[in-house]
């Protein structure tokens, strides 16, 4: 049901100055306008300002100069490692998207709900975001030292007989893997909170009603609880798309992208090109690149996922 | 509960609120120089008129450690104690930090009055931008005094294209840092001279059980130190000037030759196990735990093992160094040498008080005192009188000694093309790239780069 | 109302037995919690230890650590600059994205959802090469070494993701409230600020939560944007131990512990607003 339609029908008697409908609309505008104006000050005025600098070739000292054009995309485009950098972070989509968001969602359940001791739990899994990147960095870049007297990971597995200390990040074929658990160790409390936010909105009646009438729980959650979340989950779909596509710090302190770009992901390429080599037209373009894949896979998710929610909105 | 939290909030609130207002205000914090000044102090020429403006001097540096950085706060503190209208702004910021710090005030056009600087490459960039300011005639004035007390290698550093834009304090050679005790075991007497001997030392580390030598080859520079050596070993220094100025190439035999070598020593399993991840701390701390035989690394090595060890006296005697080996057949002396050191540059809008303290900051007397801190390796004659540690010894009558000195190609090569050589020398070790392959992708950046 | 096909045979009731949900909870408390428990261990051992000795417990407990930080004035000074420039980044993130999210959840417009990705593109450009730019900007508008500029650029860039978020519990509020606050004569406004923020405590106090720990933990703002000293904040405080050839990382982990307590607590705080929840009996009502 629409505002202005049930607006329009009470309109009987009611006059005040402005329509409901202009109303409306400075509504909109004087709601939207200090988050407009921010982001336009701080966030749109430099994109702009980057879009200009991307089409050069550019030090970063001194006024740009060297006008290129789009070369700098399409070298973007045709370069080996830029495509194994996409490639790299939309493999740590799938995996946030397969393991890291139906673990937190399981366990958001199983703590949101009755279970005694579960502010305990709740305090404890969120602990590790409240580390900033860099230390929870430092932190994991000792848990995998190969060494197994400095490496914990390794000194229990070297519990196991016949097991040998693996050099994980040092390893071409297990370094992504190895990201990808800190990324979720960090990041599963965020998902889990928003969760656990969002469970609050569903009411209890029904998740009663559903096992009065005989529904397990199994079934109470299937039926019930997770379509009711879809708002949220929605929202931490989203979230963690772009959060994986866009990760900077932990990677960078932990392998600077390598070895030899094994967990080169496109924000550490642009770091690696844009900043150390001084070459910060072409970083420049890269953000964008980033910024374009970024607002693609956005536009297409919103556009796919709108279905009506059972408790209402739009 | 909450009514708990709430309180606990407001005391941490109310607790950092009056604890920072108990604080003494903002730097130049230190008490003024407690001992008299050095005699040097009024024999600077700044000319002083009858009644000085006030001036301000801003200045960036990463020396963080607390004994260390108190040595530069002392000489400011000295010289602002001499000159009452000159003050001194000291921001000290962690290596890292201070390279995103600088890039952002570099861009902005406003670059800081003293800053630190490596050289080479880089502060031929900001030059090239003009962004420095052109210190030459304040070095030649008086028929070269200031100019003189440096030496020329170290001087050279901070010069670029005939002019003077920074002034060294520390220049040190990178060489081999080894664990006497661990030779022993190994049955190896001497430490080795040639490559041929240093091959069948590592054979005989190995054999001993033993890590012949350890590299962070995750922070790639570690790993290209042992590369560019066994350039400069080989190529000599006409082989890399005429790459370096497009005479030549990087895909001479020379190099091609330096790639192989290094893949020798991976293939002999001389680096410790998951060295394609190891940080330069990893390397330090197996070092300083006595847990590697070899480690080719500069002069700030023996600081670092202790500092990662458990009682922070690393291995103690059993540390020795020697100079990287001689290459059979290498065209490049047996005294060449490479490494780098740390200088001031200063900014184009740096004031002629600047100029000065800088000269101050670079005379022998305080050269002597930051070398007795132990983070510098002097570069102006009769410094070298604050150093105590013999090591440390050996390394600078190196660094003087040598013929040809090249500092670090990422230093010295404009910035990309340094970033190319430690990534390519990283997928050599990982053997993703074959010598050859390496070789190539330098001398493709060397071509983009080097105009 | 909702209506949901269920299965009509009666099924056994089967509750994931208590204790298989608490051996898993329990195993990913020791995951989650041993990387943060050696950190603390960390900070009570020195240097040497930390290196040779990483796993153990610390024995003795070295407070010298703990004790050195506290007792260093820039410690409080960092501390007051990033509660200031969090409570502000939080206060003026909450009150934006309220409102934003407000019209995007509840009202109607041509160009809705175009202005919505629009106001998500913070998220998809990385801070890291935005610094450059919003530098520029800062010194332009004379904001150069201030903490307003940090609190200003922190706000902006903590947009995004918040109003994602908070758009998405706003979406969740029944509408029959709205339509019922409508025929009593309520303006969006009042719907807006009596009925519809006290519903979505919930979702605001994770906003605020998530907002304050990114705000807390921000490094590259205010090493950009500040220059002296005494505008320093807390991540900034790290660098004091970090050094061009190495680290004193027992130094390093009691500070980063010792800045990591007030975020638990604002935390533990936040927490018991989100848990709470009201709708129970809203929609009766």
């Amino acid at each position: 049901m629409d505002i202005p339609v049930i607006r329009s029908v009470m309109k009987s008697g009611r006059s005040s100055g402005l329509s409901h409908k202009s109303k409306e609309i400075l509504t909109i505008i004087l709601f939207l306008l200090p988050a407009v104006a921010l982001f336009c000050v701080f966030i749109v005025w430099p994109i702009i300002r980057s879009i200009y600098f991307s089409t050069f070739d550019w030090n970063g000292l001194g006024p740009a100069v060297k006008n290129v054009g789009i070369d700098n995309y399409k070298r973007i485009l045709t370069d080996k490692i830029f495509l194994k950098s996409l490639g790299n972070g939309l493999l740590i989509v799938l995996f946030s998207l397969t393991l890291q968001l139906p673990i937190s969602l399981a366990l958001a359940i199983m703590v949101g709900r009755d279970l005694p001791g579960r502010a305990f739990f709740r305090t404890i899994f969120f602990l590790p975001y409240v580390l900033s990147e860099v230390i929870t960095a430092i932190i994991w870049l000792g848990l995998f030292n190969p060494d197994p007297d400095r490496g914990l990971i390794n000194a229990i597995l070297m519990l196991i007989p016949g097991v040998k200390a693996q050099a994980f990040l040092g390893d071409t074929h297990m370094v992504l893997g190895c990201i990808f658990v800190v990324l979720t160790w960090k990041y599963f409390g965020l998902h889990m909170l928003l969760y656990m936010a969002g469970l609050q909105n569903i009411p209890r009646e029904l998740e009663e009603a559903a096992l009065i009438d005989g529904a397990n729980r199994w079934q109470m959650v299937r039926y019930i609880t997770i379509p009711l979340l879809g708002p949220t989950i929605r929202t931490t779909i989203q979230l963690s798309v772009l959060g994986s596509l866009t990760q900077f710090p932990l990677v960078w302190i932990m392998t600077k992208g390598g070895p030899v770009n094994a967990s080169e992901v496109m924000a550490t390429y642009m770091y690696r090109y844009g900043f150390i080599r001084f070459w910060l037209g072409y970083g420049t373009a890269v953000a964008l690149v980033m910024l374009l894949i970024c607002l693609v896979f956005s536009i297409a998710y919103l556009r796919l996922v709108r279905q009506p929610d059972y408790l209402g909105g739009m | 509960m909450s009514r708990k939290i709430c309180i606990l909030l407001s005391l941490v609130l109310i607790a950092a609120f009056a604890l920072s207002a108990c604080g003494p205000k903002a730097t130049p914090t230190a008490a003024p120089a407690t001992e008299a000044p050095a005699t040097e102090v009024p024999a600077t020429e700044a000319p002083a008129t009858a009644a000085p403006e006030p001036v301000t001097i801003n200045w960036y540096h990463i020396t963080t450690a607390e004994n260390q950085k108190a040595v530069w706060q002392k000489l400011a503190d000295e010289y602002m104690a001499a000159h009452p209208n000159v003050t001194i702004n000291i921001t000290v910021m962690e290596n890292e930090a201070f390279k995103t710090k600088l890039a952002t005030l570099m861009q902005s056009g406003e670059p800081p009055d003293i800053f630190q600087s490596w050289g080479g490459g880089t502060m031929n960039a900001y030059a090239d931008a003009g962004l420095l300011k052109d210190i030459t005639a304040n070095l030649d004035a008086d028929g070269g005094a200031w100019r003189n007390t440096f030496s020329p290698g170290a001087l050279g550093v901070y010069a670029y294209k005939g002019l003077n834009y920074g002034a060294p304090w520390d220049m040190g050679m990178v060489g081999v840092w080894y664990n006497k005790t661990l030779f022993a075991q190994a049955g190896i007497a001497n430490p080795p001279t040639t490559w041929t001997e240093l091959i069948a030392d590592v054979k005989a580390l190995k054999a001993a059980g033993i890590t012949p030598i350890a590299t962070g080859a995750g922070d790639k520079w570690p790993t290209a130190f042992i590369y560019e050596y066994l350039a400069t070993r080989i190529c000599g220094q006409a082989g890399f000037v005429a790459a370096a100025t497009r005479t030549g190439s990087f895909t001479d035999p020379c190099f091609v030759e330096a790639g192989k070598k290094l893949v020798e020593l991976v293939d002999l399993g001389a680096f410790q196990d998951g060295f394609l991840g190891a940080t330069w701390g990893d390397e330090a701390t197996l070092m300083g735990n006595g847990k590697a035989a070899m480690d080719v690394m500069g002069q700030w090595a023996p600081g670092a093992y202790n500092d990662n060890s458990p009682d922070k006296k690393g291995i103690g005697d059993a540390l020795g160094f020697f100079a990287f080996p001689a290459v059979e057949g290498g065209a490049g002396g047996a005294a060449d040498g490479v490494g780098g050191g740390n200088g001031f540059a200063l900014g184009k809008n740096a004031s002629p008080e600047a100029v000065d303290f800088v000269k101050y900051l670079t005379r022998a007397e305080s050269q002597v005192q930051c070398a007795a801190a132990g983070f510098c390796v002097p570069v102006v004659k009769g410094g070298e009188a604050g150093l105590t540690d013999p090591l440390l010894k050996l390394v600078q009558q190196g660094a003087q000694a040598a013929q040809y000195f090249q500092l670090y190609y990422d230093q010295y090569l404009p910035p990309a093309m340094g970033s190319v050589v430690n990534d390519t020398v990283q997928a050599i070790a990982a053997k993703a790239l074959t010598p050859e392959q390496g070789a190539q992708a330098i001398e493709d950046s060397a071509k983009t780069e080097i105009k | 109302m909702a209506t949901v096909a269920l299965p009509q045979r009666r099924h056994k009731k089967i509750n994931v037995p208590r204790i298989i949900q608490y051996i898993v909870l329990s195993i990913i408390t020791v995951l989650m919690v041993t990387p943060i428990v050696i950190l603390i261990f960390g900070s009570l051992k020195t240097s040497g230890e930390m290196y040779s000795r990483p796993y153990t417990v610390p024995n003795p407990v070295h407070w010298e650590n703990w004790i050195k930080v506290l007792t260093q004035s820039t410690f409080w000074n960092m501390l007051r600059n990033s509660l200031v420039v969090m409570i502000s980044v939080t206060a003026i993130v909450l009150f934006i994205c309220s409102l934003a999210a407000f019209v995007f959840a509840r009202l109607k417009f041509k160009g809705k959802s175009v202005a919505f990705n629009f106001l998500t593109l913070g998220l998809m450009f990385p801070i890291t090469v935005a610094i450059m730019p919003v530098y520029l900007v800062i010194r332009d508008m004379k904001l150069t070494d201030s903490l307003l500029a940090v609190i200003l650029v922190q706000s902006a860039f903590n947009i995004s993701g918040n109003l994602i978020i908070l758009t998405g519990f706003f979406k969740a509020i029944p509408t029959e409230l709205q339509d019922a606050a409508y025929i009593d004569g309520c303006t969006s406004f009042d719907f807006f600020w009596r009925i519809l923020l006290p519903l979505a405590r919930p979702g605001l106090s994770a906003v605020a939560a998530l907002t304050m720990i990114v705000s807390w933990n921000d490094l590259l703002t205010p090493l950009v944007l500040v220059d002296r000293d005494t505008l320093w904040t807390l991540p900034l405080g790290t660098m004091q131990f970090q050094g061009q050839y190495g680290q004193d990382l027992a130094l390093v982990a009691a500070f980063v512990t010792i800045s990591a307590l007030p975020m638990v607590i604002f935390y533990l705080f936040a927490e018991k607003q989100i848990v709470s929840g009201l709708t129970a009996g809203a929609l009766k009502g």
